[in-house]
């Protein structure tokens, strides 16, 4: 059976968009494993009801693994559970009551199973994180610099790396690259030359719009809960 | 116009001493220092009274920034634990020693110093604690000089000196699952840049005895590693005279790279 992942991001408590996807997902062939690469919470809306229904599935929905993303960082940061440091580049960026939105709108009760939440997955050869390798805050887009895309991947040590912050939908692969490397030491010289296997940074989208890895074929599709798959298809094919 | 750049003095007055006399023999007067003032040495105050006396631009070591913020890092590059516990043994007499005045100073040194297309650093641009060793990836070590917006990149913290140059490079790209008009392939050409790593005065480990530093002519772009002597038993004296470790003075007297290395191999952290 076909294996396929779906990678989710930026629900913001929306459960009516979590159950779109679950209803999508349903009807998806294939074996499908879900990941929910963070910014399940947010301030806009209240949250509980989402933490709720991801943390006690419904018995035919599918289990969804979870990482945390940038506004779980924030409420982690806000309410002490990374020592002294608080959410101050929040407070600064978007002021106070966005500070305040965000503690109201996830009850106290959630923040242990947020905080037992991972910073990403390794999965085959794949990297799932909410950012980047670097910081989870960090958007990576079709227009990031390729030795940055290239240095996220390497400190993750995977081929393929699955990013959410940026909101958008991608795949960007890195094909082949070369560099030129000469040392002098204490030893001598030595010159060496370093090539780049191909590896792929995709971006998985936020909200409705997700992400289908097929794993077998590498391939991605970029979906919108409710509607047909965008993936570009030759001839008279049907997803 | 030469400049001199120095690392990683660690307190061994003897060896900054000589460095100084060796740059000043050159007739250079620019000088910038990459950190790391103390720790494992056995006379913090005066290579730090010594440094401030001269004026010398520093940036803040991993141990300067530990002396003032307590240990944060992981510490994992110690090759064991019993190493480990050696240097917070250093870590603590260091802290106990400095004066107020000097823990001050090494509180406000910057992160870094940028001189036009220079970038002075500990350890990287990210981190002073991360290591840009000498054959890391050659893209990730392009990346931390790109990315810090300079053509050289100088550091310090491994106390093994070179010079890396990075040239010729590229990266070729293509959209995929994209509209036909969105399908893009391109090759990027990726800047020639050079880290400079300038090793260490006070405890260095690259297989001898000898201090080591680089001079960089700004007009050349060349750069020179220097090796310099010291009186070696006279920093050993006093390691043993304070009380520190007597394996820190074993090790410079024999210029091993890792001293404690087959102590402890199998030491795996996992904090």
């Amino acid at each position: 059976m076909i294996e396929r992942w779906a990678l989710v991001s930026g629900l913001k408590g929306d459960l009516d968009t979590y159950e779109l996807i679950q209803k999508d997902l349903k009807k998806t062939p294939g074996n499908i494993t879900l990941f929910v690469l963070g910014d399940m919470i947010g301030p806009e809306k209240n949250c509980n009801r989402l933490l709720h229904r991801l943390i006690n599935p419904k018995s035919n929905d599918l289990q969804p693994w979870c990482i945390y993303g940038w506004w779980e960082e924030q409420i982690l940061l806000e309410s002490g559970y990374r020592g002294d440091q608080r959410a101050e580049a929040l407070r600064i960026n978007k002021g106070e009551e966005v500070v305040k939105s965000l503690t109201n709108a996830v009850d106290k009760s959630f923040l242990e199973w947020i905080a037992a939440l991972q910073f990403g997955f390794v999965e085959l050869d794949c990297g799932l994180i909410h950012g980047s390798s670097k910081d989870i805050g960090e958007n990576l887009t079709l227009d990031t610099p390729p030795l940055t895309l290239l240095d996220r991947l390497t400190r993750l040590q995977v081929n393929r790396l699955f990013t959410a912050r940026s909101k958008q939908q991608f795949h960007l692969e890195l094909t082949e690259g070369t560099v030129n490397s000469e040392v002098e030491d204490l030893n001598g010289n030595r010159k060496k030359e370093q090539k780049v296997p191909q590896k792929a940074v995709i971006g998985i989208g936020a909200g409705k719009n997700y992400t289908l890895y097929d794993v077998g074929t590498d391939n991605t599709q970029f979906v919108q809960a409710g509607y047909k798959s965008e993936k570009r298809i030759k001839g008279f094919g049907r997803l | 116009m030469n400049q001199a750049v120095i690392s990683c003095l660690h307190a061994n007055l003897p060896a900054v001493e000589a460095v100084l006399k060796d740059i000043e023999l050159q007739g250079i007067t620019n000088i910038t220092c990459l950190g790391d003032l103390v720790g494992y040495g056995p006379q913090p105050n005066e290579v730090i009274e010594l440094i401030r006396d001269k004026k010398i631009p520093t940036c803040q070591g991993c141990w300067d920034e530990d002396v003032v913020d307590g240990l944060d890092a992981c510490d994992c590059s110690y090759p064991s634990q019993l190493a480990e516990k050696r240097g917070h043994f250093a870590h603590q007499w260091t802290t106990d020693k400095l004066t107020k005045e000097n823990k001050d100073y090494l509180a406000n040194l910057p992160y870094s110093i940028r001189k036009d297309k220079c970038l002075f650093v500990h350890g990287s641009p990210n981190s002073q604690h991360e290591y840009l060793l000498p054959d890391m990836d050659a893209f990730a070590a392009l990346e931390r000089v790109e990315n810090a917006r300079a053509e050289i990149l100088f550091c310090g913290h491994t106390h093994q000196p070179y010079i890396r140059e990075l040239a010729d490079g590229s990266i070729a790209v293509k959209i995929k699952n994209a509209a036909p008009k969105d399908i893009q392939e391109k090759e990027i050409q990726l800047p020639m840049r050079r880290i400079v790593n300038a090793g260490s005065v006070g405890e260095p480990r690259h297989g001898g005895t000898k201090a080591t530093y680089v001079v960089h002519n700004e007009f050349t772009n060349e750069v020179k590693i220097r090796e310099v002597e010291y009186d070696l038993e006279l920093t050993c004296k006093a390691i043993i005279d304070a009380g520190l470790p007597p394996i820190f003075a074993w090790r410079l007297k024999n210029g091993f790279e890792f001293a404690e290395q087959a102590e402890d191999a199998s030491h795996v952290c996992e904090r």
